[in-house]
């Protein structure tokens, strides 16, 4: 065990569950991010948010963050994308799993391994949906495709710190009373 | 005696299992949305759900392009006005002569049992945006289904043919472009009648002519209409001008390229064209044919994913 693993975030944050509340409108904000009017190469660079954020509960919150939310919310980028119904799903479904099973290890990690493990998770999502479209006759969709896990993985250090504030802030305010 | 886990380790079924159920239902829903087309119910009721969120998502740049538009320079309003002034004249000489030969039309029409097959009812549309499928370009116009407007319907700007309707919602519709892979037009060439098909290449805006003849008589700069024999495009609309013909009489077929001659890319409003082709006479009226009657043909546009 390392260090890092102990410092007080990552330790006592996470054992106060985040609200409905909270995950709601964190999943929200991502699929608002994911419906910006994206447009050309700048589309296929999209980092996927909701898929981070679907991750980052999956691996924080596995109590109420699953497989099932997992699929509706595919069902929901594929109805937004007017995508073949059912791509993203199997997407989010096979990397939400992945979270599942490498989350105690994941989680033992300071933020710059966990990005390189969610890394894996997310070229993995993207490798899903471009496959199955080429399956169904689409052309290579060309090397901006590769971005988007990238940057997808280059947001999960600030989102993990952005979904922690409202926890720390609770936190104070109880250590104060 | 089995040793069971005490209930509070109690979870469900595995992450495997799970994973197990939901892939195969994932691979069970796509397989009913590609072959048999039969979760557009699914796809509406939540598209009425995700709509207020797309729309928000999209308020900022539309706002944006609108602000743009009402500072937009004295300059160039005047320019775009004096070319459409031009435009107009032009089209004002075929708009009479045209007049003339619908007369022409109606008069044999009144004499003779089958119908028009040129287009005339169309309701105009906004172009929302770009379609956010990386693998397929599409536009989003704001006509749907309480504007009456059904899968199949072709959509055309002042130049020429853009694409086809392929999904429609309750206030928007998705327009796949010509220019997309496997998007079919059949087309004649007005200047000898010639008969073809053209196909949306899916790279760089482009269409080809498949499966012509090397000794076909199309030259550089021919251009392409609608032959409205499919019964999902009206006749006569302008599609694409030949830029490339090579004939290799190694090949069977000659390889010939077209670029559309509407804008693809860059409109704001386009037209819909809602004016379906009647269907074939009663069967009745073509008792000697002594062919069972057949419905319309299918749109053409295969809906892609």
């Amino acid at each position: 065990m390392r260090a890092a693993d102990l410092t007080p975030v990552a330790r006592d944050v996470m054992k106060l569950p985040a609200g409905p509340g909270l995950i709601f409108a964190s999943l929200v904000g991502a699929y608002l991010f994911n419906s910006l009017p994206w447009g050309g190469w700048a589309l296929l660079a999209r980092p996927d948010l909701v898929l981070v954020v679907l991750v980052f509960w999956a691996m924080h919150q596995p109590g109420s963050v699953g497989q099932g939310l997992a699929f509706a919310l595919g069902l929901a980028m594929d109805v937004g994308d007017s995508m073949l119904l059912g791509q993203h799903a199997l997407a989010y479904v096979i990397v939400t799993y992945g979270a599942q099973v490498l989350r105690v290890r994941v989680l033992s990690f300071p933020i710059l391994e966990q990005t390189l493990h969610v890394l894996g998770l997310f070229i993995g999502a993207s490798a899903v949906i471009v496959l199955l479209n080429l399956l169904l006759g689409a052309s290579f969709p060309g090397p901006a495709a590769a971005l988007s896990p990238a940057l997808a993985a280059l947001a999960w250090g600030p989102l993990t710190w952005l979904l922690y504030l409202p926890g720390l802030r609770r936190m104070r305010r109880e250590s104060a009373a | 005696m089995i040793h069971e886990p005490p209930p509070f380790f109690h979870r469900g079924p595995s992450p495997l299992a799970r994973l197990t159920f939901f892939a195969l239902l994932a691979i069970a829903t796509m397989i009913a949305d590609h072959r048999f087309g039969a979760l557009e119910a699914v796809r509406l009721s939540l598209s009425v759900l995700v709509a207020p969120l797309q729309q928000v998502a999209g308020a900022p740049a539309i706002a944006f392009s609108r602000l743009a538009d009402y500072f937009a320079s004295q300059d160039r309003l005047m320019r775009e006005n004096s070319e459409l002034k031009a435009k107009l004249l032009d089209y004002a000489a075929e708009a009479q002569r045209a007049r003339l030969l619908q007369a022409e039309q109606d008069h044999f029409l009144a004499m003779t049992p089958s119908r028009s097959r040129f287009a005339t009812d169309g309701v105009l549309a906004e172009v929302l945006s770009h379609g956010r499928n990386p693998f397929v370009r599409k536009l989003v116009l704001d006509k749907g289904l309480t504007q009456g407007i059904k899968a199949g319907m072709p959509v055309i700007d002042g130049e020429g043919v853009v694409g086809q309707v392929t999904a429609v919602g309750t206030f928007t519709s998705e327009v796949t472009l010509l220019t997309e892979k496997d998007q079919s037009v059949p087309v004649m060439l007005p200047r000898n009648g010639l008969r073809a098909i053209a196909v949306g290449s899916g790279k760089d805006g482009s269409i080809d002519v498949p499966f012509m003849p090397v000794s076909a008589d199309i030259q550089n700069g021919d251009l392409f209409v609608t032959s409205g024999i499919d019964g999902t495009y009206p006749a006569g609309l302008v599609v694409a001008r030949v830029t490339a013909v090579e004939k290799n009489t190694t090949y069977v077929f000659a390889k010939i390229t077209a670029r559309p001659a509407a804008g693809v890319d860059n409109h704001r409003f386009v037209r819909i064209l809602t004016a379906q082709r009647p269907s074939p006479a009663p069967a009745e009226a073509r008792a000697e044919e002594r062919r069972p009657a057949k419905d319309r043909p299918a749109p053409r546009g295969r809906r892609q994913p």
